[in-house]
């Protein structure tokens, strides 16, 4: 005697079906909103996947205390790797390898074949690189060799240039040197994927440089990091500090919190606009219906029944608009490149994207469709029954 | 009745394996840790001397009593060692209304830091660092002064460590 008799599942769909023109506009709007969301959150997992995978965290970077968090800014003695490493026990060595990396890094303007140039990070490196920075993979052509460097693959992203104008063969100028593109590299998204390497010894060369900016150090166990902290605060004399990789990156990764707060703040911006646009749609068809709920009440069905079939409507064409929205961003969107001042990160359509963007596009749908089915389901029956 | 010890036992079966799954409050890999009080003394040591006094005088293995303040740079504690970085308490830090977030980098004096900064390693009797971080073992925060006793190591390079088995921390 309590079970609630609902509207027949077919009733909804046909009602859809009734109005097509309006059923298709408002299947595009509410497409276009969550197509915007799944765009804006892809934005953030982008932005948020590269920083938090760009860490190692057995790996530690050492460099000057009056670098603050900027790497660029450091310059070290080039000595310093070779104090580290005999110093140290914890940093791992493989057949009397030592995984210790000293690099050159610096931002600096890069052009390619006479277009304009564009800030690009650029890193001299040693054969030593490889083992500390485990997630490179030459994806294309060679290690570089002299006068040559090798290219992450969102170097031409970063660059504001297309993929092809990096290939192996041609050639990028930056301080006054020309340089052959001798290889390209992945690094698992991290933020290595923007950089141009090339050879320590090259580089120090062409810059006129003798110093370092920083030493790399794979320790045998990420529980060693405290030992390089604690060498560099004994020898006060080297001006040194160490973070861990995943540290450091989680610091350059708080300078992006307000970038991250106003792109949510835009999810929530547009999926308001698209609970109005909603609404409006929803007032519009049962505005153009009293009657007819009048009458499915009078033939005994309960106001709860109604506004099910009335939400059930709204859902339905919430949750193909997402799924149509969700093709569309995976197809056209997902992977997308993205500039930002450290680099580049591609628009990354993963699981969290995915469910935040269906999540509000079906809460568009729920939450557009209730207050106007409410004021329809308010008014009295004799008097719907005689509206025209 | 018989159900309801059945699940009294299960209860308390959980309970031990919860507690069995937490860690040793007392593992440590280096010192042999001990409370946090055996670490604090009680009263101010005598006479202490100023971080850059010591740096330009003190000999290797010197017993001295060092006085300075926690910082030095951004982050002057070791992680998980009782060991951090002091300045000379004539130096001065940024004040708060000058905005700066790490006053105790020093960062309008990094070129004092040299002939100014020391290491302090808090050792158990046997000489051993603490194998735990300072903040937690001492209560001590950045900028916090405090004055140490105990035995100066010098490197060829003039860099003073002292390695102390109490530290007194001035109010």
């Amino acid at each position: 005697m309590f079970s609630l008799r609902l509207l027949p599942w077919e009733y909804g769909v046909r009602n859809l079906m009734r109005r097509p023109t309006r059923t298709v506009l408002t299947l595009a709007a509410l497409t276009i909103v969550t197509l915007l969301v799944f765009v804006v959150v892809g934005f953030i997992r982008g932005l948020e996947q590269s920083l938090s995978v760009s860490g190692d965290p057995a790996v530690v970077i050492v460099y000057s205390i009056g670098a603050d968090e900027s790497v660029e800014n450091s310059a070290i003695a080039a000595r310093t790797a070779g104090l580290l490493t005999a110093s140290l026990e914890g940093i791992q060595k493989r057949y009397g390898v030592v995984h210790a990396s000293p690099e050159l890094y610096l931002g600096t303007r890069v052009s390619v074949g006479g277009s304009d140039e564009s800030l690009g990070l650029v890193r001299g490196v040693t054969d030593a690189t490889p083992l500390v920075r485990r997630r490179v993979r030459l994806i294309e052509g060679r290690w570089p060799g002299r006068g040559e460097v090798m290219v992450g693959k969102l170097v031409a992203a970063k660059l504001g240039l297309k993929a092809g104008e990096l290939a192996i063969g041609s050639s990028v100028t930056f301080d006054r040197h020309t340089w052959r593109i001798s290889g390209q590299f992945s690094a698992g998204g991290s933020a290595l994927e923007s950089e141009i390497w090339g050879g320590l010894n090259d580089l120090q060369q062409a810059l006129n440089r003798q110093d370092l900016s920083l030493v790399a150090l794979l320790m045998s166990d990420a529980a060693q990091a405290p030992e390089v902290d604690l060498f560099c605060k004994q020898r006060t004399d080297l001006e040194l500090q160490s973070l861990t990789e995943t540290a450091y990156y989680r610091k350059l990764q708080t300078h992006y919190a307000p970038v991250r707060a106003l792109a949510w703040l835009v999810v929530a911006l547009v999926a308001g606009a698209g609970v109005f646009a909603g609404l409006n749609m929803m007032y519009g068809a049962v505005a153009g219906r009293t009657r007819e709920i009048a009458m499915l009440q009078a033939v005994g069905y309960r106001r709860r029944a109604v506004l099910a079939s009335l939400i059930q409507e709204a859902v339905l064409l919430a949750c193909a608009a997402s799924l149509l929205a969700g093709a569309i961003a995976l197809v056209f969107f997902n992977g997308i490149a993205i500039r930002f001042t450290m680099g580049a990160f591609a628009l990354r359509l993963d699981s969290v994207a995915v469910l935040v963007g269906c999540a509000t596009g079906v809460l568009l749908g729920v939450v557009g469709a209730l207050p106007p089915a409410w004021k329809a389901l308010s008014a009295e029956v004799a008097e719907s029954l005689k509206a025209i | 009745m018989t159900l309801n010890r059945i699940s009294a036992c299960f209860v308390l079966l959980a309970a031990c394996a919860l507690l069995g799954c937490g860690q040793s409050p007392t593992a440590s890999t280096q010192g042999s840790g001990g409370s946090s009080a055996s670490y604090i003394a009680e009263t101010e040591p005598a006479n202490p001397k100023g971080v850059r006094e010591l740096i330009k005088a003190s000999k290797n293995d010197e017993e001295v009593t060092m006085v300075g303040r926690i910082g030095g740079s951004a982050s002057p504690f070791v992680e998980g060692l009782a060991a951090f970085s002091i300045v000379d308490p004539a130096i001065p830090y940024c004040k708060g209304e000058e905005g700066c977030p790490t006053p105790w980098d020093y960062c309008c004096e990094l070129e004092k830091m040299k002939e100014n900064k020391a290491l302090v390693k808090v050792v158990d009797g046997k000489g051993t660092p603490v194998a735990k971080g300072a903040k937690d073992l001492l209560g001590v925060k950045e900028l916090t002064m405090v004055v140490v006793r105990g035995k100066a190591k010098r490197d060829a390079e003039g860099n003073l460590t002292v390695l102390a088995e109490k530290v007194f921390i001035k109010k």
